[in-house]
């Protein structure tokens, strides 16, 4: 068998040789190229929550400790080997995997493999303050701020240089989940080091050295991302020499792409289009039910969006069905709270506001809103998967809004500029949403909505209510499914009452290639992968 | 002649001049800091503020401020853009070329096939062909160029398929950047299967020069044809065919180079034009033009990157306007100070 | 008593009438006016006759196609778009925002050009040679991209690109007045008014201006199919009108999202621009002819 591959290369050399120019489908095979929706902030998911971010670096450039079976949804080793989790659940000790490659580039030559420095450098640098790092390229980590994380964790220990001890101040069930999320990457300790003597500390999150499948080649912002094959990769190196993110922020310039070749995948396809990407015999459509909710958030921190009243009543004025048929066209489920159906505290008999106009105008005349009240919705310009068209969306509440006399205003900026002044607060009511990173069910009560969270940006709302977080904490310090639904039950009935935000859908997941490619997978937790994706030769 | 250039380059230094005026104002117009305005720095702290202050010799007033604004400008210190944080000279070198490839191959194509057409019309005047050049003519004419190239993206690309529909090369190809005119870059790059790569670009090429070059084409017609029937009307061409020379003859030896040259600095005018069109067809094809990036600025309000690809683009136009007219002059001492199209 | 009619025998229609016989004369020209003239009627009163305002949506009939389309709805002459709204009701309130914008931002443009127009043309000296020298720079830059420029500065929306385009074509109006004016200036009937004592204002709205104003007719055809296209096409980049306004470049611009599934979002605004501009470009081109002709007899 060996010998026969060593023939077959030295065939295929001598034919390469004998011709320099080789097939143009021969060429065209090596490289893959996917059709993204927008450009990275930053290349280290640490630093940004979107799932821009995650796409282009997660699980490209990266690894984490821990990983997510995509199948199962079960926590699987990655960098960590294994692991042991201590009697009251506060000390986690995790066993790494030796001759872990960093990538080589033309700016960093590793000198040694992957170890227990690296997990300590990449885990305090979000933790600590006083780490050299924290303030590098904005010192702002909202997904671990979010989640209050830099306060669970206590002490993190080299044990020895493939053995690292993790402890909390108190049990967190969904710790695990966290570390195996794509933004708890592992970066390079020697990187940032020679990064930190060349006082160029910031290229570590810009020109990134990991250890996943690809190493980074060139970024041009709104134009492509350039990745080469890590030739090391510890489980083998990737099927395609390149990878290249072609971005393309309008969905239907992705699909017509598709169609002429100059894409073998996109991201999000639109929910209108899925039926051509179906009809046609060349393209490939796969789907799955996704764990995300798409909601219109108030910004509570703005009169009169702090009355939960008027809040309840914009949500009645709204028939969430007619958002759901319009935008989604038919592939996404309507939600009734935070959670899908497809998580394990779903709760199937939830209260739920309806639409109705005629209560919605009333309770707005007891709140105190003037007919002709203007407002505004921002509409974030890309597609998600939990909204494909924010913009369409927005436009729909527009009308509804202006049959119980409150006018609306439009707004969009540029996806980072939004992210951007959306975080200073500067909006009445946005149109966005939230995949979940991991399956737990707190990674939607805690990001969305507890007071840390607003701080870090993920909080929409800007809504802080104690009782809230009360509530989601106490149900942490369970193991038990039981008694943890059974605080989120709670939770689910304060969220009516307040409606900081309103829930609208969870949307399917989309995934539409052209025929031939192969190991294209779905990742129920956001973050594609192109690790194992073949393109083969029609 | 001399008093001429002197007149002419007197223009150019006074027009760009103002151009630099309006970009140094428009700097303290955009809403937000001057000094950020200016660098391109999020002025983050006290410090740097200071040193951009002396940088940009704020404090001495408007006048040696600008004039140290216009030090800078010409040293190719254009400041910072706000989103990338790239130096914006870096990028204008980087985009503008390719816009210019795009807007030349396309005037190159609408010469070639406007010329001829145009001449045929002319000498055929009030018959058939002519009508059916002008009113050809005046259906490209009056066509929007975006519409257009939509129009040719849904035929070409996605009904029949097989021409890209954005974008300069496949990103396979990895190019690496010397002249910034993609054809060229090919050619001078050491890589693997030229010919192919070159194909590639060429498809690539095809839509966005088609569809700026059916508008810039129909304008090109039209001026021929008005030229050559007016030409041909005159009393010397009547001379000639009294001396009994036959229509070729006339018009090659006679009509040719009088009904040419005069309407040289108009159809190269249509240059600009074309540059602006080009900006739009960039955004349609992905063309990763200075259309595009500015474009992209202004959705951004990316106020640095706005000021300096307006200066760039409007700069760029004012001097070919001016050099084309230098030129013509040269050629064709006779021609008028015609600097306007008219159509 | 019969009036002697002495003179009878030879009639001389007026300039205008003459003008016209020679517009006549040229069909498609003619066709271009009556297409114009349907255009404009469709702005006046279409929107009385639609049975669907252009914002309404219908979420029962979304991505409908045109109704000459097998799976058409007669309700929906023009079909829908991916909300639900009715492109025909879209494209006429279109036609009326991009036409009635442009046809205002024309007139202003003609106005404040003209009068700086004539107020160069009569002046001479170091004034005149700063305007010739000023206008001859901005005119060498396309009027897009002048637009474009100024919208970069005031910020997007209709009414700033209305500004933009109409500070954009101001120079045109001008460097023609004063080329005309300029020319007028120097013949004989205004030396004649000149030595009768008549001022320089008296000059320019009793002799020069009865002159002009067929030439100002053709240069605002011209403008206008050029306001037109500027229009659209700064809508088309978001730079002016925004959506869910229904201007028609802007519509287009909102049409991309469906192009491949709804292509009849893209073919249709696009033909109503196309043919409001080929309709103005006959007419002008028509009067220009006729013009010609006219001088030339």
């Amino acid at each position: 068998m060996k010998n026969r591959t060593c023939l077959g290369l030295m065939l295929s050399c001598m034919v390469s040789v004998g011709c320099q120019d080789l097939d143009d489908a021969e060429v065209k095979q090596k490289g893959l190229i996917y059709c993204s929706e927008g450009s990275p902030v930053t290349f280290n998911p640490q630093l940004d929550i979107s799932g821009t971010t995650a796409d282009a670096a997660a699980h490209q450039l990266y690894n984490g400790l821990l990983d997510f079976d995509p199948e199962t949804s079960k926590v699987i080793p990655a960098l960590a080997d294994s692991w042991l989790v201590s009697e009251d659940g506060l000390t986690y000790t995790f066993q790494l995997r030796k001759d872990v490659q960093f990538h080589q580039t033309g700016y960093f030559t590793p000198s040694r493999a992957f170890n227990a420095d690296d997990v300590l450098f990449s885990i305090n640098r979000w933790r600590l303050a006083s780490h050299p790092y924290h303030k590098v390229s904005g010192g702002v980590y909202p997904y671990f701020e979010s989640l209050g994380l830099q306060d669970i964790v206590a002490e993190v220990n080299r044990l020895n240089g493939y053995r690292v001890e993790i402890k909390l101040h108190r049990p967190d069930s969904s710790f695990l989940a966290t570390l195996a999320t794509d933004f708890a990457v592992m970066l390079s300790a020697e990187y940032a080091e020679q990064l930190m003597l060349a006082g160029t500390p910031e290229l570590l999150d810009s020109q990134p050295i990991g250890t996943g499948p690809f190493k980074f080649q060139q970024f041009r912002k709104n134009n492509y991302i350039r990745y080469h094959r890590h030739a090391d990769y510890w489980e083998g190196q990737a099927y395609q020499e390149q990878l290249i993110f072609d971005i393309t922020p309008t969905s239907s310039m992705r699909l017509a792409k598709l169609i002429t070749g100059e894409c073998d995948v996109i991201a999000f396809p639109a929910q209108t289009e899925l039926r051509i990407v179906d009809q046609r015999q060349d393209l490939v459509l796969e789907e799955k039910p996704g764990l995300n909710v798409g909601f219109w958030a108030f910004n509570t921190a703005r009169p009169p969006f702090d009355d939960p009243k008027v809040r309840r009543a914009l949500a009645m004025a709204v028939d969430r069905q007619a958002l759901l048929d319009a935008v989604y066209s038919d592939s996404a489920v309507a939600s009734k709270g935070l959670l899908p159906p497809t998580s394990w505290a779903y709760d199937e008999n939830q209260r739920d506001v309806h639409y109705n106009p005629a209560l919605a105008r009333q309770l707005l005349d007891e709140a105190g809103v003037k007919r002709g009240f203007r407002m505004n919705i921002w509409a974030m310009p890309v597609q998600r998967a939990y909204n494909p068209n924010a913009t369409k969306m927005a436009e729909l509440i527009q009308s509804y809004l202006d049959k119980v006399d409150i006018r609306v205003d439009i707004v969009s900026y540029e996806w980072a500029t939004f992210r951007r002044l959306l975080k200073q607060g500067m909006h009445d009511s946005v149109l966005i949403g939230w995949s979940a990173d991991n399956g737990d069910p707190d990674n939607f009560y805690r990001p969305l909505l507890s007071c840390a969270a607003i701080a870090s940006g993920t909080n929409r709302a800007n809504w802080c209510l104690p009782k809230y977080d009360e509530l989601i904490n106490d149900a942490l310090r369970y193991t038990d499914e039981d008694s943890r639904m059974h605080y989120y039950h709670q939770v689910n009935e304060l969220l009516v009452e307040q409606m900081p935000l309103l829930p609208i859908a969870h949307a399917y997941r989309f995934q539409a290639y052209r025929e031939g490619i192969t190991g294209m997978q779905i990742n129920p937790f956001g973050g594609i992968r192109f690790g194992q994706v073949r393109k083969e030769g029609r | 002649m001399l008093v001429y250039l002197g007149r002419r380059l007197n223009l150019l230094f006074f027009t760009l001049l103002i151009l630099c005026i309006a970009s140094y104002t428009l700097a303290f117009l955009f809403p937000g800091d001057p000094l950020t305005n200016l660098s391109g720095n999020p002025i983050s702290s006290e410090d740097q503020a200071q040193q951009l202050r002396m940088m940009y010799a704020l404090d001495d007033g408007y006048i040696a401020g600008f004039w140290q604004y216009l030090k800078l400008t010409l040293s190719g210190e254009w400041g910072l853009s706000l989103t990338s944080q790239n130096p914006i000279f870096a990028d204008i070198c980087q985009f503008l070329p390719a816009s210019l490839e795009l807007s030349l191959y396309a005037m190159a194509v609408s010469l070639l096939v406007g010329i001829p057409l145009g001449i045929a019309a002319g000498l055929n005047h009030r018959r058939y062909t002519d009508m059916s050049i002008l009113s050809v003519s005046l259906v490209g004419f009056s066509m929007p160029v975006f519409w257009l190239a939509l129009l040719l993206i849904l035929i070409f690309s996605l009904q029949w398929g097989g021409l890209p529909m954005s974008g300069r090369v496949s990103l396979i190809y990895e190019i690496p950047q010397y002249s910034g005119f993609m054809l060229v870059d090919i050619l001078q790059a050491d890589i693997d299967n030229k010919k192919q790569v070159l194909m590639d670009a060429l498809h690539h090429l095809i839509l966005p020069t088609l569809s700026l070059s059916i508008v810039t084409c129909s304008l090109v017609v039209r001026l021929t044809r008005r030229s050559v029937i007016n030409v041909m009307a005159s009393d010397y061409i009547k001379a000639a065919y009294a001396k009994g020379l036959s229509r070729t003859q006339v018009f090659w030896h006679h009509g040719m180079k009088n009904a040419l040259l005069p309407i040289m600095p108009q159809l190269a005018m249509q240059f600009t034009v074309l540059l602006t069109n080009a900006m739009i067809v960039e955004v349609i094809f992905s063309w990763p033009g200075i259309g595009e990036w500015m474009m992209q600025a202004i959705y951004q309000r990316d106020f640095p990157a706005i000021r300096g690809g307006m200066l760039a683009v409007s700069a760029l136009v004012v001097i070919v306007t001016i050099c084309v007219d230098l030129l013509i002059r040269t050629i064709y001492p006779l021609s008028k100070k015609q600097l306007h199209a008219q159509v | 008593m019969p009036k002697s009619s002495f003179y009878d025998e030879e009639f001389y229609p007026s300039p205008v009438r003459q003008t016209w016989n020679e517009f006549q004369r040229n069909h498609i020209a003619l066709a271009g006016l009556w297409c114009l003239g349907f255009f404009v009627l469709l702005v006046l009163l279409g929107p009385w006759f639609l049975p669907f305002g252009p914002l309404a949506q219908n979420t029962e009939a979304i991505l409908l196609p045109p109704a000459w389309d097998a799976n058409g709805d007669v309700s929906h002459l023009f079909g829908t778009d991916g909300i639900g709204r009715d492109l025909l009701a879209r494209v006429v309130h279109g036609c009326q925002i991009t036409f009635g914008a442009s046809f205002f931002l024309v007139l202003l443009a003609m106005l404040v050009g003209c009068s700086i127009g004539a107020y160069a043309g009569m002046s001479r000296g170091l004034r005149a040679s700063i305007i010739n020298h000023l206008l001859d720079a901005i005119m060498a830059i396309p009027t897009l991209l002048l637009a474009i420029i100024i919208v970069a500065i005031l910020g997007t929306g209709l009414m700033n690109s209305m500004w933009a385009i109409t500070l954009a074509l101001i120079p045109q109006f001008i460097h023609h007045t004063r080329d005309m004016v300029g020319r007028e200036y120097r013949k004989e009937y205004v030396t004649a008014a000149r030595l009768d004592g008549a001022s320089d204002a008296r000059i320019f709205f009793h002799s020069i201006l009865p002159n002009m104003i067929e030439m100002l007719v053709v240069q605002a055809t011209m403008a206008l199919s050029v306001a037109i296209l500027d229009i659209s096409a700064l809508g088309f980049l978001n730079l002016g009108a925004q959506s869910p306004s229904p201007e028609l470049g802007a519509m287009l611009s909102d049409a991309l999202e469906t192009a491949y599934v709804a292509p009849w979002s893209i073919s249709l605004p696009g033909a109503a621009i196309f043919l409001m501009v080929l309709s103005i470009n006959l007419v002008g081109d028509g009067l220009r002819t006729a013009l010609k002709n006219r001088v030339n007899q």
